[in-house]
């Protein structure tokens, strides 16, 4: 898959997964951070996000806090996927 | 016992901002789903979290607390909670044989979700507690809320009742025959002779203190009684009426929670004799539905009927010549078992 | 007061293993879950069939929850000698609390829920008020009957309603205490937030890594100032306070206002004269989060004085809804006796804290003993019980 399409598709499963309901993929800039400003996620969220890793890509991270060093920006954690992805 | 001066609800039929409570709004597969508002009082970021008694536990309190002084504590009452959210979360248990799950669901399933919401949406780290008695949920919440205003007169307190239909707790009082098996309108639901009711949710909020300068209403006195003997409860009633009613004064309006079936009317009935002569009698579960804290829908009801004028004429089982509702008596139970009145003086 | 734990069936032989400095945290794994015989876990060495058996609970539809709150109950209800007539008063009320309730049969609950035609026993299992009220039957109480859910503080908040209930006319006696068992549902979920350790828990241990979830009850019987004549007084209930933390759904904030503001509450309510506090038994989970936390709170309000403190969640486990009450029967213990129990697997101070808890079992001269429960949605509360 083009990183391109990845990036949208990731976009499209982080709404549906963290029930973002007022989003659409593109109101998400690739390099907006997650945390902190930004989209302004939660450390919940984060765990989510590493259940989405794992279901949807097959990419298992164990410690929450190595999860918070790839899950800064869409660039980063379609890097990581592109990178780690078993599925 | 407590003082109440604002509250807002959110229920199946039009309570929330325009109040119309007249026109009917008429259930459907025997359910009472609640109208939700637009919860423009809630940020998206943490609307998205919420399961169904959450959003309108919060949606309700956030009116209230908007314009008013930080309240002292917040104590609500709610029997199932999060239950919406728990058979999501039990869902991906067994899609996922308890491996690797989104902790979302589990956090947002917890009894006291709403409160701790509420308490971090609006920052407020006073009392924080949620009473979960079932059918007695909201009166212990009450109960509790008349000792804080006690021991706290200079303060306010934030005092709710909210649970939510989930395919969860509806399915499993389906089995358990709380509800009617045939197809019914809330419109009928006092007219047919079979066990069963139908099922309904809601958010009712309260600010109450000890203040009784432009109070909306004043809760005289709760009681709290687990008894399944309709002599027990009626003798109870009396006891009830005769401590706290004034000398001399007479119940007006009797908010009765009968609720269509036939199993526990007679409840209802043998309450309704005791209760006084010449009284009015209305009933509310055909707009609410039932479930355990229902009893907060009728406190709301008591706060905004104060005369036969403003009592729509579909809760009406029994006029009187009362011109106006000065003493409020809400008789409830919970499946026979658990019973609780709420005397209110206007 | 009556107990269950991980380490006794009853008070005397949870004296006997807090004395021994004994663990009850095992993978024994007698319950049905992916992790049972792989996560360490408190559990209460007893099986539901034999609960059932021994307490004549034989009704369908009852649950290992209920029937761990009737063990301590009965224990609680004996050791306090109360009669059928003082049972069955209105003047006698019964606050439970639990986060659990019937969820603990997480099979038969997904089964329930989808389930379309047949019966089932545990339809009105499932929810927290199920305990209190098989209770309210059991024991024919007809005073006040509550149930509250305000995750790993309810018990705590219980015996303070309680309490609050005596000390405005309502009841004349309470019988106050909470309970949870081991469920499927709770692993999960702790599980999802990363928060069990694979070994055994370390409260306030640098290193610590996370909590052990326990099971258990226990019960107290408390009884207004007047109604005191010719009986045995274990400890005063002094001091109470909850607060909330206003933070995060599931973990405290850094500078741990909810538990300062719990502990200042609890201690304002002693007398000037009386007021300091000769041991703390500390929410102490082994989490990350909770444990720093309260250290910083510990030392905000104490400064170079933090008096001696322990978890004893080091022995039991994380007992949720049942910590609270479980922790204050052990305060008392330490009043009664006038000793201090060791803090377990503890090896090295919180970075930047310089606080131990204690390592070893001393006799100690003890007036006020705090006790702390904070829970989930920032619910935090602080009790203070007292030598009479």
């Amino acid at each position: 898959m083009e990183t391109a399409e990845l990036k949208q598709q990731l976009k499209k499963k982080v709404i549906e997964f963290l029930n973002l309901t007022s989003l659409k993929p593109d109101d998400i800039k690739d390099e907006e951070p997650l945390f902190g400003e930004g989209l302004g996620l939660d450390s919940i969220d984060s765990l989510e996000l590493i259940v989405l890793l794992k279901r949807e890509y097959g990419i298992t991270i164990q410690d929450p806090k190595e999860g918070r060093k790839i899950l800064v920006d869409i660039n980063t954690m379609v890097d990581y996927i592109e990178k780690h992805r078993t599925k | 016992m407590f003082y109440i001066h604002h509250t807002v609800c959110i229920s199946p039929q039009h309570t929330f901002s325009t109040i119309n409570i007249d026109d009917l709004v008429e259930s459907a597969e025997n359910k009472l789903n609640a109208l939700e508002p637009a919860y423009s009082g809630v940020a998206p970021a943490m609307l998205r979290r919420m399961g169904k008694a959450v959003r309108i536990g919060v949606g309700a309190a956030m009116p209230l607390l908007a314009n008013a002084p930080m309240p002292g504590g917040i104590i609500l009452g709610t029997a199932n909670g999060g239950m919406g959210e728990s058979v999501k979360f039990l869902q991906q248990i067994v899609e996922y044989n308890e491996d690797m799950l989104t902790p979302g669901n589990f956090v947002q399933s917890t009894a006291n979700a709403t409160a701790s919401q509420i308490s971090l949406i609006t920052g407020n780290k006073g009392y924080n507690t949620t009473h979960v008695h079932r059918g007695l949920a909201f009166e212990n919440a009450m109960i509790d809320a008349a000792m804080m205003s006690k021991e706290h007169r200079e303060t306010s307190y934030l005092l709710g009742g909210v649970d939510e239909i989930s395919t969860y707790n509806y399915n499993i009082d389906y089995l358990e025959g709380l509800y009617k098996k045939e197809k019914i309108s809330n419109k009928d639901l006092y007219n047919v002779n079979t066990v069963g009711t139908i099922a309904g949710e809601g958010a009712a909020m309260f600010l109450i203190n000890s203040n009784a300068e432009n109070a909306l209403a004043k809760v005289q006195a709760v009681a709290a009684i687990h008894s399944a003997d309709e002599e027990y409860i009626t003798a109870q009633l009396q006891h009830f009426l005769h401590t706290h009613l004034p000398a001399g004064e007479e119940v007006d309006l009797l908010l009765s929670g009968e609720n269509g079936d036939n199993r526990y009317i007679h409840f209802y009935e043998g309450c309704e004799q005791v209760a006084g002569d010449g009284l009015t009698v209305a009933r509310f579960k055909h707009m609410c539905g039932e479930y355990p804290t229902a009893p907060a829908f009728a406190l709301w009801l008591a706060c905004v009927i104060s005369g036969p004028s403003t009592l729509p004429s579909h809760m009406v089982k029994k006029a009187s010549a009362k011109t106006e509702f000065k003493n409020v008596l809400i008789y409830n139970n919970y499946k026979g078992v658990q019973h609780g009145f709420i005397l209110v003086r206007r | 007061m009556g107990v269950i734990s991980a380490i006794g069936n009853n008070l005397a032989e949870n004296h006997a293993a807090l004395t021994a400095g004994k663990c009850g945290i095992t993978t024994a794994g007698n319950f049905l879950s992916k992790y049972s015989g792989i996560l360490p876990f408190g559990e209460v060495p007893v099986s539901t069939a034999a609960l059932k058996e021994k307490l004549q609970a034989a009704e369908a539809g009852v649950t290992r929850t209920t029937l761990l709150a009737l063990h301590a109950a009965d224990e609680a209800i004996k050791h306090a000698g109360l009669t059928p007539q003082q049972l069955s008063s209105q003047q006698t009320a019964l606050i439970g609390a639990t986060t659990v309730g019937g969820m603990c049969l997480t099979d038969e609950l997904y089964e329930d829920a989808h389930r379309t035609s047949g019966t089932s026993p545990y339809t009105s299992s499932y929810d927290c008020a199920s305990v209190n009220m098989y209770l309210q039957q059991r024991f024919n109480i007809t005073g006040i009957v509550n149930t509250i859910n305000t995750a790993c503080s309810s018990s705590a908040n219980a015996i303070m309603y309680g309490a609050r209930l005596i000390k405005n006319g309502l009841a004349k006696r309470a019988i106050v205490g909470g309970v949870d068992s081991l469920s499927k549902f709770t692993i999960n979920g702790f599980n999802a937030l990363h928060i069990l350790s694979k070994q055994i828990c370390t409260p306030f241990d640098e290193n610590r890594q996370g909590l052990n979830l326990g099971e258990g009850a226990a019960f107290l019987v408390l009884e207004g100032e007047d109604d005191l004549a010719g009986k045995k007084v274990y400890a005063e209930l002094t001091g109470y306070c909850n607060t909330n933390d206003a933070f995060h759904p599931s973990s405290l904030s850094d500078d741990g206002e909810g538990p300062y503001q719990a502990m200042m509450g609890a201690l304002q309510c002693l007398p000037t004269g009386n007021n300091t506090i000769d041991f703390i038994n500390a929410h102490g989970t082994g989490t990350e989060n909770n444990d720093a936390v309260e250290s910083r709170a510990m030392l905000r309000i104490f400064g170079s004085q933090v008096p001696p403190f322990a978890s004893t969640k080091s022995n039991t486990g994380h007992t949720l809804g049942a910590s609270g009450a479980i922790e204050a029967v052990y305060s008392i213990l330490n009043l009664v006796h006038q000793e201090v129990y060791p803090g377990l697997h503890f090896t090295q101070p919180i970075a930047g804290t310089g606080l131990a808890p204690v390592e070893a079992y001393r006799k100690a001269s003890l007036k006020n003993i705090m006790s702390n429960s904070f829970g989930f949605g920032g619910n935090c509360t602080s009790l203070i019980f007292s030598k009479s």
